[in-house]
């Protein structure tokens, strides 16, 4: 696939709801040694009402470059829009984290509604709308509940809650279910189509999971390591809704698997830095036992 | 079979089946109560050995206790102490709560501070009694001072250290969802420092109720600690033992009254409480 047409191209100048142009950023160390380059001339368009995701190795700049989106940290080199704009933090953003992040000392509802206070949402209409939220993700009796009283699962779906409550133009998630079990995994991916059903937005979901990428995405970005860069963009041409069927048996769709799983295997395998260098080959052969 | 709802009900289910699986729970406040019983048995049979000049037996004391009371000795030395513990106290927590949160907040401004904390932390504070009775004489103010003295330290450090030890992850999510540093402060901060700042104002009850008794011993002679050097000095320990008892009361009711108020501040630490 390497002919394949990179999106930063395939969208005019200022239709993208996110325009990311050549940016490259360098983290320094602690010893003060050559500063981590962690993203290098990254360009990239991301369309209104689209789901990306970003996948790769470790060490590839997926979730610095969500930061980057975020407004969290800013760019060495090159320039960020979105909405035409540079980056700001706040509510228009959404963010999910793969540690949860609920504060303990506040029950659900009121880590569902923390964002709307902080805009200075009066009380009554902070809780009319965590309740609403809440019984959206499927969690209102918990809502007098804490947090450490919630399984994972819960404690994710209350998560995402807090991130839609503010009604975000964008939703990122940073791996969100990278510490939930196979079976909750499954269940949360379902949740999260059928938000995308309900709302519009662009979202940016980072994931190790290249399954999990092209069951969620219409467009999948794969960005190799040290330093970060994009690999190749890949559109993903299954029919949506995707959370009513099972769409992995489609011929597509392991397609596509085979496609971006060869492609991080072989970074993972070539990069000397890796715990996982050259650990493509078969190891030296056991002896069979003598007289056997 | 009912339905439980909520995770809490699931827990508390879990609970009692846990319970009824057990052959047999121990009732704490009968133990408690064990455990006083044994106590004054022991005491009554110190008291038999010695004699009641060395070790006065409970029903002497409990003499000692009621013509105590019918003569004001008590309710007046009572009311001396309580008044100087609790105002000395409650100025300590007032002072360290808001100094520590300011030394957590403005890191530098704590970082500059803190090695003249750590030395007035760990310095006894009954070498500033000469000091404090040249300027507050030996009146209330100078008491109040030294408790003040005593218990500030535990709270100032503990809440410093809660502020500065609040979650970073906490931090980076408020900050993403558009928090000013103040809203950070004040919504997650603070309320992280929380369970440190209760464990701070536990161990300055404790040192503030000690200091109380020096402060009676070392300024004029007042208060149950003043009560306690006459009585120990004339060797009429009846009434000594009074007011020892009285102290451990004290000490009893205000632990008790801040485990209370604990459990009430933390109801949802459960992971983070300390």
């Amino acid at each position: 696939m390497n002919d394949h047409v990179p999106q930063a191209e395939a969208f005019p100048a200022g239709s993208a709801a996110i325009s990311i142009r050549n940016v490259s950023k360098w983290f320094r160390r602690a010893d003060n040694a050559n500063p981590v380059h962690a993203l290098k001339n990254v360009s990239l368009d991301i369309a209104p009402n689209s789901f990306v995701s970003l996948v790769g190795p470790s060490g590839c700049g997926k979730t610095t470059l969500l930061r980057l989106l975020n407004g969290l940290i800013a760019a060495d080199e090159g320039e960020i829009l979105v909405d035409g704009k540079p980056p700001v933090r706040g509510p228009h953003m959404g963010l999910v984290f793969q540690s949860i992040r609920l504060m303990p000392w506040r029950t659900i509802r009121a880590n569902v509604y923390f964002p709307l206070e902080l805009m200075g949402v009066a009380q009554n209409e902070c809780v009319e709308r965590a309740n609403f939220y809440l019984s959206m993700m499927g969690i209102s009796k918990f809502g007098d509940a804490y947090p450490h009283e919630l399984s994972g699962g819960m404690q994710q779906r209350a998560a995402l809650a807090r991130a839609l409550i503010s009604q975000p133009a964008f939703l990122l998630m940073d791996e969100p279910f990278a510490a939930l079990d196979a079976q909750t995994r499954e269940f949360m991916q379902i949740e999260v189509m059928k938000i995308r059903e309900n709302l519009k937005g662009v979202v940016v979901f980072v994931t190790h999971s290249v399954d999990e990428a092209i069951l969620l995405s219409d467009q999948i970005v794969m960005m190799s390591p040290r330093p970060g860069q994009i690999a190749e963009i890949l559109p993903v041409n299954l029919p949506q809704p995707r959370w009513d069927h099972d769409v992995r048996a489609r011929k597509e769709f392991v397609e596509l698997r085979a496609h971006l799983w060869d492609g991080i295997k072989a970074m993972v395998v070539n990069d000397p830095e890796s715990e996982f260098y050259q650990r493509d080959r078969l190891g030296p052969r056991m002896s069979t036992p003598s007289g056997g | 079979m009912t339905m439980v709802v909520g995770a809490r009900g699931l827990a508390d289910q879990k609970a009692r089946q846990g319970a009824a699986r057990r052959p047999y729970r121990p009732n704490l406040a009968l133990l408690r109560a064990l455990v006083g019983v044994v106590f004054v048995a022991i005491w009554t049979f110190v008291a038999y050995f010695y004699g009641s000049n060395f070790i006065p037996s409970p029903a002497e004391t409990f003499r000692s206790a009621m013509r105590m009371m019918s003569d004001a000795t008590i309710p007046t030395a009572l009311a001396s102490t309580v008044y100087v513990f609790v105002v000395g106290y409650l100025l300590a927590a007032a002072f360290a709560i808001p100094l520590g949160l300011f030394m957590g907040g403005f890191r530098i401004f704590g970082a500059a501070i803190e090695p003249y904390v750590d030395a007035l932390s760990a310095m006894p504070r009954v070498s500033f009694i000469p000091l404090i009775i040249i300027f507050l004489g030996l009146g209330y103010e100078a008491k109040i001072c030294v408790v003040f003295l005593g218990a500030i330290m535990p709270i100032l450090l503990n809440t410093y250290t809660g502020v500065l030890n609040s979650d970073a992850d906490l931090i980076e999510m408020a900050h993403a969802s558009g928090a000013s540093e103040m809203q950070i402060f004040q919504k997650v901060m603070l309320p992280g420092a929380l369970p440190y700042i209760i464990a701070g104002m536990r161990v300055g009850a404790g040192l503030a109720l000690i200091n109380t008794v020096v402060a009676e011993l070392y300024t004029a002679v007042q208060g149950l600690g003043g009560l306690l050097s006459v009585y120990g000095n004339t060797f009429r320990m009846g009434p000594y033992f009074v007011v020892v008892i009285l102290l451990a009361i004290i000490g009893l009711i205000t632990m008790r009254s801040l485990k209370a108020l604990e459990r009430r501040l933390t109801r949802g630490y459960a992971r983070t409480r300390i």
